[in-house]
C-alpha cells in the first residue's frame, strides 16, 4: 500500500527528476550523486523545519508562556527567571535567532529541573531509546520478511488454505494490540509469573536482560503487520514476468525465492521499515514508561507532565526527530544499493 | 495472463463488485457492540463505577470479576463506563483530523504547482515524524487534559489524511472524465465536489477506520502516561495507568482496560482490513495441472510421429469458470523448423506455448492426448535439468521478463550453474560466448549491468543469448518483437533466423503479426478463439485469395506486404 501511495505522490510532481532511463550505461555514479545531493538537501530542509518546530513549542503556549511554565503557584521571581532563561522578553526574531544559534552549538538551554544543559540529559537517555527501537526494527525486518515470504510460498496457488486463514487471523490480532498494552501483558507473564526478566529497568539485572521485554513489546505487533505486507508483496512479485522467467529456466525453488524474489520484496519491506521505525520511535516513548526504561521517552514525558522542563522537551523532540530523519535517509541509501531504480524517484 | 483476462471477462468484472467477508462482518459486529456499550453503560453502571464499596484492592471475586481498585470501585463497571469517554474522544480526534486533512489535501491539489509542491513536502515531513511524538509535542504546548489530548492526537493524524487526499485527488484528476470536465470549463471546486470526492470514498473509509484505531490507541496512550484525561474523569488510558501502579499486587486490574483498548482498536482495524479486502479480493488461483487424455484418436498423421515436438489435442481450461480457453489444438515442430502461431490477443496462442513449455500459470488446467519432446513424454515427471537444457524461452517484454534487482550476468548464469552443472567461471564464460553470438556490443560490461540500464533491444538480445546458452533443441519465442521498435524488431528477427540456420534449433514463434511471422516461418498456424482455424504450409505463395479461412484473409489484408529479401533468401 505504501508503495502505491508514494507512487501516487511522485506522480503529482510531474517533470521533476526523470527516472533513469535506458541508454545511460555508465551513468550510475551520476545517478547516485544526484540522488545524494537531492536527499541531503531534503534532510537539511527537514532539519530546519525541525528546529522551527521545536522553537515554537514554547512560543505557541496559550497565554503567557512563562506563567504557564512556572505553574499557578509560582512566585513572580520564578516566573521572571523562566522568562529570562527562555528569553521571552526579546522580540520574536531575536528569540528565534538566539535559539537557532544556540541549537547550532548544541545549546538548548539549561534544564529547569536539573540545572545542567538540556541536551546532556537527552544525549544520556538517547542510547537507551536507540537500543530498543533499532533492535525492535531489526527483529521486525528479519522476522516479518522471513515469516511473510514463508507463508506466501506455502500458500501460493491456493495451497494450504488453512495456513493462510490462520496467518491472517493471528497477524490481525497481533497488530491490533498496542505496544504499551502488550508491554503490560509481558510484564505480568514474564516478570511476575515466570520471573524470567525484571518488570522494570534495574541494574540488578544485565542491560540486555532488562531490554528484552521492551524490545518484545515494541516488535511483536509490527512483525505481524510486516509479515502481512511482505506476504501480499511476495504474492505480487511471484506474478511478475521475471519470476516466470525464473520458472522458465527451471531454477530450483531456493534460488528462485532467495535470489530472484527476495531482493524485490526487500524494496517494499525496507520502505515500510522506515515507516515502522518512525511509528516504533513513537511507541517507544510510551513503552519506556511501562518499564521505567531511562530513555528519551521517559525523559520527555516527565519533562512535560511533571517538570514543565521546556529546554529538555525541545532538545528531546529535536533529537528524536533527527534520529528518525537520518534513519529514513539511511534506509533510502540501502534501498538504492539494493535496487538502483529507486534512486531516480523523487522520494523526499 | 492477458489471455486469461481476455477470455474470462466474467471473473474480472466480479472482482470490482463489493464482496462481504468474515473480517468486515466481525469488525462491524464488534464495533456495533462497542457503540452500544458506549451509549448505555453510563446509564446503568455510572453509580457502580463511582461507588466506594469499602472492598478495596480485590482480585477477581464473585461480584467483581475484574477486581476493585484501591478505593474499592468495581473495575468492570469502570471499564464499561469509560467506553463512552474513550470512544467519543477517539471519534472526535478522527473527525477533526479527517476534516482538516481532507481540506488541506484538496487545497494542496487545487493550488498552483509551486505551492502544491511545498504543501506536499510539508505533508511528507509530518508523515515521516512519529505520530505519537507529534501528539506529545502538541500536548506539551497545550498542557494536559482530555480536550488537549484530542487536539494533539488529531494534529498527529492530519498528515495521513492530507497525503491520501492529495494522492487520490491527483490520481483521479488524471482520469479521462476529469480532464474532459476541465476542458469543458467546469470550475475546479465543482470538479472536486462532483468528480473527485465521490471517487475517494472507499480508500477514505479504510483510512478513517485505521485512523480511528490509531486515535484510540494514542489517546489512551497519552492518558496512560498522564498527558490526557485528568481525574476525576477517566478513560481507558487512565484506568490502565491506575492498574499499572498496582501491577505487582493486583494484576487482574489490568485486564479490563487493556482488553477494552484491544477490542475497540481491533474492531476498527478489522473494519479497515475487511473494507480493503472487499475492494480488492485476493485472487486465489488453483494450482495448475497437466493431464493426459488416453484412448482418443490422434488428430495428427503418423508421418508426424518423429517430429521434435508433438503436441496433440492441447486443451486449456480456466479452473474457476470452467471456460475452455484452448480447444483441441494439435501441431508438430520438426528439427530445424520454424513454426509460427499467429492470432489476435486472447486467441490462446501463448497458452498453447505455455503448455508445450510446461509453464502453465496457476488457475488453469490443461489436458493433451500426447505431448512429447523427442523421446520424452512431457506429461510425466521430467527432470528440471532436462527441461532447462532442451527448451529455451524468450518472452514478449524484455523489460519485465528480466529481474530488475539483479545484474544480467547474475540472473542469466543461474540456469547454467544450477541446471547445466557449470561452476561460476564456466557459466560466465558460456554466457559471454552467448552474448558474443548475439552480437552484443561490450558483452563483458553488459554482464555487470542491471536490465534498466539497457535498451529493450539489448535486453531482448540478452534474453535470446540466455535461451541459446543452454544449446536447446527447441526455442519458444512468445511475441519476442512486440514490445520493440520496428528497427529493433528486424534485428531480433534476423538474429533468431540466423541462430536457426546456424545451429538447427527448432523455433516455435508466436506473434499477432502475420507480416512478421510470414517472413520468418516455414509453417504457420492461425489461431482464433482457442482453435487452429488454418494451417499454412506454403508461405512463399501466400496471398489473400489463397487463404482458406476468412480470419486468415482478414489478417492478411490487415498486414502490409513485407519484403523477404534479407533473411529468408
Amino acid at each position: 500500500m505504501s508503495t502505491t501511495l508514494s507512487e501516487d505522490l511522485t506522480a503529482t510532481d510531474v517533470g521533476d527528476a526523470p527516472a533513469p532511463t535506458a541508454h545511460q550505461a555508465g551513468s550510475r555514479a551520476r545517478v547516485w550523486r544526484a540522488f545524494l545531493i537531492r536527499r541531503f538537501t531534503g534532510l537539511v530542509i527537514s532539519l530546519v523545519m525541525l528546529v522551527l518546530m521545536t522553537f515554537f513549542i514554547v512560543q505557541l503556549i496559550p497565554g503567557d508562556p512563562a506563567e504557564a511554565i512556572a505553574g499557578p503557584d509560582a512566585s513572580p521571581t520564578t516566573v521572571e527567571a523562566v522568562r529570562d532563561e527562555l528569553g521571552l522578553d526579546d522580540p520574536m526574531l531575536v528569540q528565534l535567532w538566539d535559539y537557532v544559534t544556540g541549537v547550532f552549538t548544541g545549546d538548548f538551554g539549561e534544564s529547569f529541573r536539573y540545572g545542567v544543559p538540556a541536551l546532556d540529559i537527552v544525549i544520556t537517555a538517547a542510547p537507551y531509546t536507540i537500543t530498543i527501537a533499532f533492535a525492535a526494527v531489526a527483529i521486525v525486518l528479519v522476522g516479518g520478511v522471513s515469516l511473510g515470504i514463508a507463508v506466501a510460498i506455502a500458500t501460493r496457488g491456493d495451497r494450504n488454505r488453512w495456513l493462510g486463514s490462520l496467518f491472517t487471523t493471528v497477524t490481525s490480532i497481533l497488530t491490533s494490540i498496542p505496544p504499551y498494552i502488550l508491554a503490560t501483558f509481558l510484564v505480568v507473564i514474564f516478570a511476575l509469573w515466570l520471573a524470567w526478566f525484571p518488570p522494570a529497568y534495574t541494574l540488578a539485572y544485565g542491560y540486555w536482560q532488562s531490554a528484552i521485554l521492551p524490545i518484545a513489546a515494541l516488535s511483536i505487533g509490527s512483525i505481524g503487520g510486516m509479515a502481512r505486507i511482505v506476504r501480499r508483496e511476495a504474492a505480487v512479485v511471484e506474478e511478475m514476468d521475471y519470476m516466470r522467467s525464473a520458472r522458465g529456466w527451471r531454477l530450483p525453488a531456493m534460488v528462485r525465492y532467495a535470489k530472484h524474489l527476495l531482493p524485490n520484496v526487500l524494496t517494499t519491506s525496507l520502505t515500510l521499515a522506515g515507516i515502522i521505525l518512525t511509528a516504533l520511535l513513537g511507541s517507544a516513548l510510551i513503552v519506556e514508561t511501562v518499564f521505567a526504561w531511562p530513555g528519551i521517552g521517559s525523559a520527555v514525558i516527565r519533562a512535560i507532565a511533571e517538570d514543565k522542563d521546556y529546554p529538555v522537551i525541545r532538545a528531546a523532540v529535536f533529537v528524536i526527530g533527527a534520529i528518525s530523519l537520518i534513519t529514513t535517509l539511511i534506509i533510502d541509501i540501502v534501498l538504492g544499493a539494493i535496487d538502483p531504480r529507486t534512486l531516480g524517484e523523487d522520494r523526499d | 495472463m492477458t489471455e486469461i483476462t481476455a477470455h474470462a471477462p466474467a471473473p474480472v468484472a466480479a472482482r470490482r463488485r463489493f464482496r462481504w467477508n468474515g473480517t468486515l462482518v466481525t469488525g462491524l459486529a464488534m464495533f456495533a457492540a462497542v457503540i452500544l456499550v458506549a451509549i448505555i453503560a453510563p446509564f446503568f453502571y455510572a453509580d457502580q463505577a463511582a461507588e466506594l464499596t469499602g472492598e478495596s484492592s480485590l482480585g477477581s471475586v464473585p461480584g467483581h470479576p475484574l477486581g476493585t481498585d484501591t478505593l474499592g470501585r468495581d473495575m468492570l463497571a469502570r471499564t464499561l463506563v469509560a467506553t463512552r469517554t474513550t470512544v467519543l474522544m477517539a471519534l472526535a480526534a478522527t473527525a477533526l483530523a479527517a476534516a482538516i486533512g481532507v481540506g488541506f489535501g484538496i487545497a494542496v491539489w487545487l493550488a498552483p504547482r509551486r505551492l502544491r509542491n511545498l504543501g506536499l513536502r510539508l505533508i511528507e515531513f509530518f508523515i515521516s515524524y512519529p505520530g505519537l511524538l507529534l501528539a506529545i509535542i502538541v500536548a506539551a504546548i497545550l498542557g494536559q487534559g482530555a480536550i488537549n489530548a484530542v487536539i494533539a492526537v488529531a494534529a498527529a493524524s492530519i498528515a495521513g489524511f492530507a497525503r491520501l487526499t492529495a494522492n487520490l485527488a491527483s490520481g483521479i484528476a488524471a482520469r479521462q472524465y476529469v480532464s474532459t470536465a476541465r476542458l469543458l470549463g467546469v470550475p475546479a471546486h465543482r470538479i472536486a465536489l462532483r468528480h473527485v470526492l465521490p471517487n475517494m470514498a472507499e480508500p477514505m473509509l479504510i483510512i478513517t477506520a485505521q485512523a480511528f484505531a490509531g486515535a484510540l490507541v494514542e489517546i489512551s496512550g497519552l492518558s496512560f502516561v498522564g498527558l490526557g484525561t485528568q481525574a476525576p474523569y477517566f478513560d481507558y488510558g487512565t484506568l490502565l495507568a491506575d492498574s499499572l501502579s498496582k501491577i505487582m499486587t493486583n494484576p487482574i486490574l489490568l485486564v479490563g482496560p487493556a482488553l477494552a483498548i484491544v477490542i475497540v482498536s481491533m474492531s476498527a482495524l478489522f473494519i479497515g482490513d475487511g473494507l480493503a479486502a472487499a475492494a480488492n479480493p485476493r485472487s486465489n488461483a488453483k494450482q495448475s495441472q497437466l493431464t493426459l487424455r488416453e484412448g482418443e484418436t490422434s488428430a495428427l498423421s503418423p508421418a508426424d510421429d518423429d517430429a521434435l515436438l508433438v503436441a496433440d489435442g492441447v486443451t486449456v481450461t480456466h479452473i474457476e469458470s470452467g471456460r475452455e480457453l484452448v480447444s483441441d489444438v494439435s501441431f508438430t515442430i520438426r528439427r530445424g523448423e520454424i513454426v509460427g502461431i499467429v492470432g489476435e490477443s486472447g486467441s490462446g496462442k501463448s497458452l498453447t506455448a505455455s503448455v508445450a513449455s510446461r509453464l502453465l500459470a496457476d488457475g488453469l488446467s490443461a489436458s493433451v492426448r500426447r505431448l512429447t519432446l523427442g523421446d520424452t513424454d512431457l506429461t510425466g515427471k521430467v527432470p528440471p535439468a532436462e527441461l532447462a537444457s532442451r527448451i529455451g524461452l524468450v518472452y514478449q517484454d524484455p523489460g519485465t521478463a528480466l529481474n530488475p534487482a539483479l545484474t544480467l550476468g547474475s540472473q542469466l548464469s543461474d540456469v547454467l550453474r544450477t541446471r547445466m552443472g557449470m561452476n561460476r567461471r564456466e557459466a560466465r564464460r558460456a554466457l559471454l560466448a552467448a552474448f558474443k553470438d548475439v552480437l552484443m556490443p561490450d558483452p563483458e560490461g553488459r554482464l555487470r549491468q542491471n536490465p534498466h540500464e539497457l535498451s529493450g533491444g539489448m535486453n531482448q538480445r540478452a534474453m535470446i543469448a540466455s535461451a541459446m546458452s543452454v544449446k536447446p533443441e527447441l526455442l519458444i519465442a512468445d511475441e519476442p518483437t512486440t514490445a520493440l521498435d520496428v528497427t529493433v524488431q528486424r534485428e531480433v528477427l534476423t538474429l533468431i533466423n540466423r541462430l536457426n540456420t546456424e545451429r538447427g534449433t527448432a523455433v516455435l514463434f508466436i506473434s499477432h503479426d502475420l507480416g512478421v511471422v510470414r517472413r520468418l516461418c516455414d509453417r504457420v498456424l492461425v489461431m482464433q478463439r482457442g482453435q487452429i482455424v488454418e494451417q499454412i504450409d506454403d508461405m512463399d505463395n501466400l496471398t489473400v485469395e489463397r487463404a482458406a479461412h476468412p480470419y486468415t484473409r482478414q489478417l492478411l489484408a490487415a498486414t502490409p506486404s513485407v519484403r523477404l529479401e534479407e533473411d529468408k533468401a
